[in-house]
């Protein structure tokens, strides 16, 4: 009954996204079209990736803002490392940054267990710490196209099935490889690894997960370096895809991705939430970002749409919840 | 000697507090003193205080009952855009002069008492949590205020409103009098009230103060009510002192309002703190803050410096508190 329950939220909203889509499509017919769709997976795909950490550290309990200051730092170091060292390979620019993201994000987890403080505040003080870190000590020059290493514009510009239209040759991106893989891995650790069970446990009950034999601090460890490797991950995809590296971008973009995780269906205390639902989420978002010219509003009316779609899922979800809880004696406030 | 040790140990995070103020006094008297305590250089401080220090007053009050207010800022911003827009005759139904600046503020602070209602019934009515909330109110506030501008900046407004950012008492400016005698108000309402006694308890333990009948949800209205209020006189405040109005203004106040409330020695799990504590560690960030601005820090090293202070400020309240425990037990065993 309870799954059906959470399915059902899902099913909402595929078809709000749906019915949007038809509308916007007979506002203008120009909407559909599969540039449309390839164009939406391609200015999505970056935050796709990131948005899948941050749900693992979700439904785990906690909460993670720093993961785009994270992403910054990986990329922008990894960029200037193969600058230093006139390398010119992607698995090089990949491995790096992954690795250097990942060690960030083993900082956050251990700041999170070590001060048993909210791990919003932590992780605030944390985006701010890496991208100063970042900016005063390795650099902050901005590197336009041309400067970068060729291997990443070529990434970038790489599309499977690729066709020719009257406008030009269109194709599908090549990043999305890594989101499918990245999906793939992330919904195998959850639902085929004791690790994925100890994740949802931890999210539930700290207390319960420790007493059933999991051990908090090694699945914590375990998804906030999960987390900040997809934002290394997620770092040189943009960096390949707007062919330019800025000391300033991506960062103060992170409540964004937590709105879209939200409101695909994820519980911000933890122990619910699913990979398909957060991409819905963040699929809502950029919808919205890019089809309110076509109704014929100004983007500046985006924040109050999502703003109004946050409000209200966050106020149904929550008073179901509530609901429920009040019909077992449970009083969490 | 004992007294004194006791004196120090009694309060110990307000006493590490003044040692890091006077410690930042007497460090900026060194290497910047002329500049730093010239008359003209504690004029401006006591003009920026007043801004900052209510929306510091306000996440004070969301923190003290265990939660996070993230809307106060861009609620403020709201707020001085609807101010300006009846300050310079768009919304000013055909009133002039004084009666038009009563108007503007009336509106003001009734649009904060909407806003902090808003957030007060969100939360209380469907037990969302506060954060998540707060993130979706502060995006709808924000898109209301895109919405209405489209990101222009609203400026034109009558000159006579300037003087509420400007005139002086006795030397000193009159905002920061109303922000010494609100917090003073404040202090007071909530260590000597029953109010202040049943928000404590609320904030400590929310089902042990809705079992001691204490009406839960209306508290949680109440402190909303008053974050609300407060944005709405940082709004003014920030609309007399800058002359126009615009979404975005002062968004790297979230960090800092954060930081304030921590080494003020706000609890962030709820119901410890005091507002002594809030109004030293205002000034001591004002002080900091200043310093900055004239040692001309680029806002790269800022951003360095505010994150390492915040992730620095919780790990040694950490060790503080362990070792206060330990001296607290002494005289039991």
């Amino acid at each position: 009954m309870k799954i059906k329950i959470k399915d059902r939220y899902q099913t909402i909203l595929l078809i709000i996204i749906l019915t949007y889509s038809l509308f916007v499509g007979l506002v203008n017919p120009a909407f559909f079209s599969v540039e449309t769709l390839f164009d939406l997976i391609r200015t999505s795909s970056t935050s796709l990736i990131v948005v899948i950490g941050l749900l693992l550290v979700m439904i785990s309990g906690g909460i993670d803002v720093s993961f785009m200051a994270v992403a910054l730092f990986g990329s922008y170091t990894t960029i200037k490392i193969m600058f230093a060292l006139g390398i010119n390979s992607l698995i090089f620019a990949f491995g790096v940054s992954i690795l250097i993201a990942g060690l960030l994000g083993l900082i956050n987890a251990l700041l999170v267990n070590w001060l048993k403080l909210p791990p919003f505040i932590i992780t605030l003080g944390t985006q701010s710490l890496f991208h100063g870190i970042m900016t005063t000590f390795i650099g902050d020059k901005s590197f336009g196209a041309g400067v970068l290493p060729s291997c990443l514009n070529s990434f970038g510009q790489a599309t499977i099935f690729s066709f020719q239209t009257k406008d030009g040759k269109f194709g599908l991106t090549v990043s999305i490889i890594p989101i499918l893989l990245v999906g793939l891995i992330t919904w195998f650790i959850l639902y085929r690894t004791m690790l994925g069970r100890g994740i949802i446990a931890l999210g539930n009950s700290e207390e319960a997960a420790r007493r059933i034999g999991f051990n908090p601090f090694l699945i914590r460890l375990f998804v906030y370096t999960y987390s900040g490797m997809l934002s290394g991950l997620m770092g040189i995809i943009y960096v390949t895809q707007v062919n330019a590296l800025y000391p300033n971008k991506l960062v103060g973009e992170e409540l964004m991705i937590v709105a879209a995780a939200v409101i695909g269906g994820t519980k911000i205390t933890g122990g619910q939430g699913k990979i398909f639902g957060a991409i819905l989420g963040v699929l809502i978002i950029y919808l919205l970002n890019s089809t309110l010219i076509l109704i014929g509003l100004s983007s500046s009316w985006n924040d109050l749409f999502v703003g109004a779609i946050l409000v209200i899922s966050i106020a149904v979800s929550s008073y179901q919840e509530r609901i429920k809880n009040r019909k077992n004696m449970i009083f969490t406030e | 000697m004992d007294r004194m040790k006791k004196f120090i140990l009694d309060d110990i995070n307000f006493s590490i507090l003044i040692g890091l103020t006077i410690c930042a006094i007497v460090l900026s008297g060194i290497f910047i003193g002329d500049k730093m305590f010239s008359i003209a250089n504690i004029q401006a401080m006591a003009y920026q205080i007043p801004e900052f220090g209510f929306l510091c007053l306000a996440m004070m009050l969301s923190n003290l009952i265990g939660g996070i207010d993230l809307s106060i800022i861009s609620g403020a911003n709201a707020i001085s855009i609807f101010t300006a827009y009846v300050l310079n005759g768009q919304w000013s139904f055909g009133t002039t002069g004084i009666v038009r600046i009563i108007l503007a503020i009336v509106v003001a602070i009734l649009a904060g008492i909407c806003f902090g209602l808003f957030n007060g019934f969100l939360i209380s009515r469907t037990s969302a949590p506060s954060l998540i909330a707060t993130l979706g109110t502060m995006t709808l506030y924000r898109g209301i205020g895109m919405a209405l501008t489209g990101g222009r900046s609203i400026g034109n407004i009558i000159p006579e409103f300037s003087y509420i950012g400007k005139a002086r008492l006795l030397g000193i400016p009159i905002i920061f009098w109303i922000f010494i005698i609100v917090a003073l108000l404040l202090g007071f309402v909530l260590s000597k009230t029953t109010y202040g006694r049943k928000l404590y308890l609320y904030g400590g333990n929310p089902v042990a103060s809705r079992f001691s009948a204490i009406h839960n949800e209306r508290m949680c209205r109440s402190v909303f009510l008053l974050t609300g209020v407060f944005a709405a006189i940082a709004g003014i405040i920030v609309l007399s002192r800058v002359n126009s109005a615009k979404v975005g203004y002062g968004e790297s106040y979230l960090l800092q309002t954060m930081i304030v409330c921590v080494i003020g020695g706000i609890h962030p799990n709820g119901g410890r703190g005091t507002v002594k504590g809030v109004l030293m560690a205002i000034i001591l960030m004002q002080i900091m803050s200043s310093a900055f601005t004239i040692m001309s820090l680029s806002p790269y090293t800022k951003k360095l410096i505010w994150g390492a202070m915040l992730i620095l400020v919780l790990g040694m309240n950490y060790f503080i508190n362990k070792m206060y425990a330990k001296y607290r037990n002494k005289g039991r065993y």
